[in-house]
């Protein structure tokens, strides 16, 4: 039986193949669906997960490789609570998703971001941002998210409760 | 009001189809006692929909605690005023699921913080048949829909109201969930005639009062997505989220070359490997290379079932196919390039093309007008160009899935389809069951773009769960197959020639056409050419021709479906024609529109609305304005699904040929905007997609075979190549809303090209730009 440390909890993953990428075990054997498959080769980030903090392509990860390591994944984000961290909630005020498949990665690689950078600059949000497709093409509202999270940013003034409502859901 | 929605011409016939006859007024002639005998509910239910309604071979009503009350299909209340509105179209990221409910929450005069959205069923009795993510026609299809189901159920909760408190009817008025009785002060929440209000009648549409647009409070505003909280938490709402007790994962192989048949693999070792449960070949269902969203056609191949995903990818790895591709597609783009090189100086057919109004018995006539070749002979200037641009693939970011389980007779499937409904009729004919045995879920779709409208994926888990009886199967392509088995944006060749007289005005217009037909008989989808592509609409001389090469790769519609690329060719030699004629680019656009009036059918090009864009787009970049060497502005403009978008530029060209877009201006008419952060994420999409596709998107086969996998052959652009975006929307208030998926994305393509001949000199006749030596950064 081996387990992993995910989302601050030691979960049982059973008998595996060594060689499952990480993003399938989670997928497929605990049910962690947020983190998605988009190509299986580390060029979509569709799959980013934060490996001891740092952020990294799940579908290149054989869990034969992993025993003790922290992982997270975007379930694991939120408080206990259920409180957002800054970024989630700047992602639902600034309406970021269009699809919204890509996101999870993108606020993987983002959290990771201002973790350690609390004050991007643009250039330093480009470097950490690069490895996150999304193909409806929602950079500029990312980028806008990412500022608004750090502080750097007013956030768009959305006449909304919807936010309210995402909770309830 | 008319509620007949009318299809932009350029669309694929299939909508025009599927849309036929069936956005009749909605019909609220129910008979309420027939309905609650046929469905058996109690304590409310009621059908609004009312495209074909009695024949629901379903509930009317969805799934409901027993103290909720149903006015109709879209509307739920429970006892405390929390209101429950039912989305009935496909999202895909163009936020209908979100945009929909509000337009029912605005006549119902609710506040939107009261209200939770739920995905509705795949269900042409309840919802029409219009139940599609397509041709940007979601809101367009529905607005007038969707006020009259809100201010329905409002007419039925007043009429409760009155007779439940003994007031006059004329007494009561509402306001955010609350019926208010102004002259005792009073209020009351919609939940307390909940009840009583889902067995009052139903109004006639004639009877209902909607609001002038003046008094909305919802509409008109921004406002996020209703599933964002999901999202960014990430729970299961993808098609490829879909989990179930007993779950079994496949993988589906196709011929590598188009359309060939596997004949044997080698199943003993497949068979042997850890975790694979079975492993079959599906035989092919009809033709697949023609695009078909609802009859069940599927290429056949070599289905892999696996207690995993990871151990049916694996085992796929290893699979040896025998194909037989004495049928299979043969077509190599190099050769498609030189054949339609050499036509470049001839015509071909003349190409036929609706007159009048769309659909499966439009009339048909040559596209032609005037005597071109007497205004060239008399021409001022005769300006010829040959343009070029390739296959695209959709690459939408999650991969074809569908979960899928057969069982007591019946198929049941969960997928991310944009036309659910031909998902589930195809499925059963796949499964061999009656299309009542059938039943599709609608699930959040990861990326469409046009590719989730063909169900081939749907039709295969169909096949699998077939096979795999009383155990359900999730199908789960990889990158690889889907880059492989699109239905791609097909390639084209335009060979133009065009007329200024001494003026510089443009007299005569003509493009011999060159695309592909997998049949003998007409183009392929999305490899046709409308009559509405400007300048085409307003010239006085015109001939098109075209020549169809025999090459049957599958195509199918990509967001803006031949927009997409004939944006980028149309527009670039316009401004190749605006500089021969000496003329500001701005001018001879609006010189050759030739007015400002509107069109003379329906679904033509109101020349005033064009005319505005174009100006608003050219004064929010300060067209004509002094710019750095090396930088320059450039305009286009494209006229598509109804919606008129402008868009300038602002590229530098450094002399290593990289290229940086500092911004674009898009200015952009869609009608009343209902919900201005949809708009805005569409539009903002559409630039930055435009852009990806300009400089890098180029699909091609060699003998039949896709020659691009995963995205590191086919590179989509990422966020540092992002430019800053300006947008603003006009919103005439006389045009009721159109969609703004599709027409936000062609005029980039131009606008790009044409700044880049204005910042070097030099002409951009084809695409991707990377083939040229340019690269974006």
């Amino acid at each position: 039986m081996a387990t992993l440390q995910i989302n601050g909890q030691t979960l049982d993953i059973g008998t595996i193949d060594p060689s499952t990428p990480l993003l399938w075990v989670l997928r497929d054997t605990l049910g962690l669906v947020g983190t998605k498959y988009g190509c299986g080769i580390a060029q979509c980030g569709a799959c980013t997960v934060h490996l001891n903090g740092e952020p990294v392509r799940s579908c290149q990860i054989p869990v034969g490789n992993l025993s003790s390591e922290q992982i997270t994944t975007i379930e694991g984000l939120a408080g206990a609570d259920g409180t957002l961290t800054k970024i989630q909630q700047a992602w639902i005020d600034e309406d970021v998703p269009q699809c919204g498949y890509c996101q999870a990665g993108q606020i993987m690689s983002a959290t990771a971001l201002l973790r350690k950078n609390p004050n991007p600059s643009d250039a330093d949000i480009d470097a950490a941002m690069s490895g996150n497709l999304c193909r409806c093409a929602t950079y500029t509202r990312i980028r806008r998210a990412i500022k608004v999270a750090a502080g750097q940013q007013t956030a768009t003034a959305f006449y909304d409760a919807a936010a309210a409502q995402g909770e309830r859901a | 009001m008319n509620m007949k929605t009318t299809l932009p011409p350029e669309l694929p016939s299939f909508f025009h189809d599927i849309v036929a006859g069936e956005t009749a007024p909605l019909s609220t002639d129910v008979n309420r006692r027939s309905f609650l005998k046929l469905t058996g509910l109690v304590g409310g239910g009621l059908v609004l929909g009312g495209f074909g309604a009695m024949s629901s071979r379903k509930a009317y009503a969805q799934q409901a605690a027993a103290d909720v009350s149903t006015l109709s299909a879209y509307v739920q209340i429970k006892p405390d005023g929390r209101i429950t509105l039912f989305s009935k179209n496909p999202e895909c990221g163009q936020g209908i699921k979100t945009g929909l409910p509000l337009i029912i929450a605005e006549e119902l005069d609710c506040a939107w913080s009261d209200v939770d959205v739920v995905q509705a069923d795949v269900d042409a009795a309840k919802y029409g048949a219009n139940q599609f993510a397509g041709g940007s026609l979601s809101t367009p299809m529905n607005w007038m829909g969707m006020r009259q189901a809100g201010a329905t159920a409002r007419a039925m909760i007043l009429a409760a109201a009155a007779k439940q408190l003994k007031l006059p009817l004329a007494e009561l008025t509402t306001a955010d969930t609350k019926v208010l009785h102004a002259a005792s002060n009073r209020s009351w929440s919609y939940g307390d005639f909940a009840e009583l209000a889902a067995t009052m009648p139903v109004p006639e549409v004639a009877s209902l009062t909607l609001k002038d647009p003046s008094q909305f409070k919802l509409l008109g505003r921004r406002w996020t997505g209703v599933d964002n909280h999901g999202i960014v938490t990430g729970k299961p709402l993808f098609g490829a989220d879909s989990r179930m007790d007993g779950m079994l994962y496949a993988t589906f192989t196709k011929s590598p070359q188009i359309a060939g048949k596997a004949v044997v693999f080698n199943e003993a070792h497949i068979k042997s490997l850890p975790g694979v449960v079975d492993a079959f070949i599906v035989e092919p269902f009809l033709d697949a290379r023609f695009f078909s969203a609802n009859s069940g056609t599927h290429f056949g191949g070599v289905a892999i079932v696996a207690e995993n995903t990871w151990a049916a990818i694996k085992a796929k790895r290893e699979l040896q196919v025998e194909w037989d591709t004495s049928t299979a597609e043969s077509a190599t783009w190099d050769d498609l390039v030189e054949r339609a090189k050499a036509l470049a100086d001839k015509d071909g057919e003349p190409l036929m093309v609706n007159v009048g109004p769309p659909g499966p018995n439009a009339q048909r006539a040559p596209a032609a007008r005037g005597d071109v070749d007497a205004a060239f002979t008399s021409a001022a200037k005769v300006i010829s160009a040959f343009y070029e641009y390739p296959y695209v693939s959709h690459a939408q970011l999650e991969p074809e899935t569908t979960t899928a389980v057969f069982k007591d007779g019946k198929i049941e499937i969960w997928a991310p389809a944009q036309i659910p409904q031909g998902g589930e009729a195809g499925a059963a004919v796949v499964a061999g069951v009656t299309p009542e045995n059938s039943t599709l879920h609608m699930t959040r779709i990861g990326g469409g773009f046009g590719r989730k409208l063909a169900n081939d994926y749907v039709f295969e888990a169909a096949a699998i769960a077939k096979r795999m009886e009383g155990r359900p199967v999730k199908l789960q392509w990889t990158r690889e197959d889907d880059m492989m088995h699109d239905f791609f944006r097909p390639g084209g060749f335009h060979a133009y020639k065009a007329a200024l007289d001494a003026d510089g005005k443009l007299v005569a217009f003509q493009d011999h056409f060159m695309s592909h037909t997998g049949n003998g008989q007409g183009p392929m989808t999305s490899a046709d050419l409308s009559a509405n592509v400007f300048p085409m609409d307003v010239v006085p001389n015109l001939k098109i021709t075209q020549t169809l090469f025999q090459n049957g790769i599958p195509t199918g519609p990509m967001r803006a479906p031949g927009s997409n690329a004939l944006a980028f060719s149309f527009q670039s030699f316009m401004h190749e024609l605006a500089v021969a004629s000496g003329k500001d680019h701005v001018q001879f656009m609006l010189e050759t529109l030739g007015g400002e009036g509107p069109a003379e059918n329906p679904q033509g090009m109101h020349k005033g609305r064009a005319a505005n864009v174009i100006r608003a787009a050219a004064e929010m970049a300060g067209w004509g304005k002094e710019m750095p060497k090396g930088r320059a502005l450039g305009l286009s403009f494209y006229f598509c699904h109804s919606g008129y978008v402008a868009q300038v530029a602002d590229v530098e060209v450094f002399a290593n040929k990289d290229v940086k877009v500092h911004k674009v201006y898009a200015a952009a008419d869609f009608g009343f905007i209902h919900n201005l952060s949809a708009a805005e994420n569409q539009l903002e999409g559409g630039i930055v997609d435009g852009l990806s596709q300009l400089f890098n998107a180029k699909i091609t086969f060699n003998n039949g075979v896709i020659q691009q996998q995963n995205f590191h052959q086919y590179p989509l652009l990422r966020m540092p190549q992002t430019p800053a975006l300006e947008t603003k929307f006009l919103q005439p208030a006389e045009f009721s809303p159109t969609g703004a998926g599709e027409p936000s994305m062609p005029p980039l393509l131009a606008a790009v090209a044409n700044a880049i001949f204005n910042a070097t000199g030099e002409r951009i006749r084809k695409m991707p730009l990377s083939e040229l030596g340019y690269r974006l950064v």
